[in-house]
């Protein structure tokens, strides 16, 4: 017989994207330089100072959002206009996939619940049809096959 | 309001236990299905699928009620008002039922 369910279960194969930026970053080598490179030949004591001032201030800085410092960034009019469209647009995009793994809301089968659960029980003879029909059924699948008869690709003779 | 929805059930000739189940979880439940997490899973996907069955042209599911038979019991179900009703009942036929 054929399969009249298959599985909704979710995959998690997505959970890994939820911390990623919806929009790549344009140019991923503009990242504030972190200070902990080291230069092999003199390292005198100040520099490394210097280095370690300045990789605390540089992960003091990846961890805030400074809201303030955005204008001074000079991001024109258009680039926020561009960027608010990439992100409505990847958003719509996000949220139409979620709708669809949402299950429909059930439909109502009946006013009476009580009642139609109360009634009689569905026939032995019927049960017996609808599995003898599925028998059959399932036999006529099993035995379709291809009869191969004449060459489905024919060469023509080009002269 | 649980009495109100479970008091019918309760009185169903041969009746084994009952569910009461919403979207969110099992409302009510009582006899051998007390608290029986499992079946109130299984029956929901069941009848979710059944539910999307459509014959020719109609918009609406062609069923009253849903019935798994097994040799001893059937479970019957149907959907009222967002509410999925599920009873357990003696199945009395004696013909064996081969699947």
């Amino acid at each position: 017989m054929g399969c009249c369910y298959s599985s909704e279960s979710e995959t998690a194969e997505q959970d890994g994207d939820e911390r990623k930026p919806l929009i790549p970053h344009p140019n991923p080598d503009s990242k504030p330089p972190n200070g902990t490179e080291r230069n092999p030949a003199n390292i005198s004591s100040t520099r490394t100072d210097e280095q370690a001032l300045l990789s605390i201030i540089n992960k003091t800085a990846q961890n805030i959002i400074d809201v303030s410092a955005a204008d001074s960034q000079g991001m024109e009019q258009h680039e926020y206009m561009d960027k608010a469209r990439q992100y409505s647009t990847k958003l719509a995009v996000l949220s139409s996939t979620l709708s669809q793994k949402k299950p429909p809301p059930l439909p109502s089968l009946t006013s009476q619940p009580h009642q139609v659960l109360a009634s009689d029980l569905v026939p032995y003879s019927d049960i017996q049809q609808v599995c003898k029909v599925a028998a059959y059924a399932y036999s006529a699948i099993s035995q379709i096959k291809v009869d191969a008869k004449e060459e489905l690709v024919v060469q023509f003779a080009i002269p | 309001m649980t009495t109100a929805l479970t008091q019918g059930l309760e009185r169903i000739p041969g009746q084994l236990g009952y569910l009461v189940i919403s979207e969110e979880g099992v409302l009510a439940s009582s006899g051998e299905l007390e608290n029986d997490e499992r079946t109130a899973g299984v029956i929901m996907q069941m009848v979710r699928t059944a539910c999307r069955f459509r014959l020719h042209g109609a918009a609406e599911p062609p069923l009253k009620r849903m019935s798994v038979m097994f040799e001893d019991y059937v479970y019957a179900v149907t959907i009222s008002g967002q509410k999925v009703f599920v009873v357990k009942r003696q199945n009395n036929q004696r013909e064996p039922v081969t699947a």
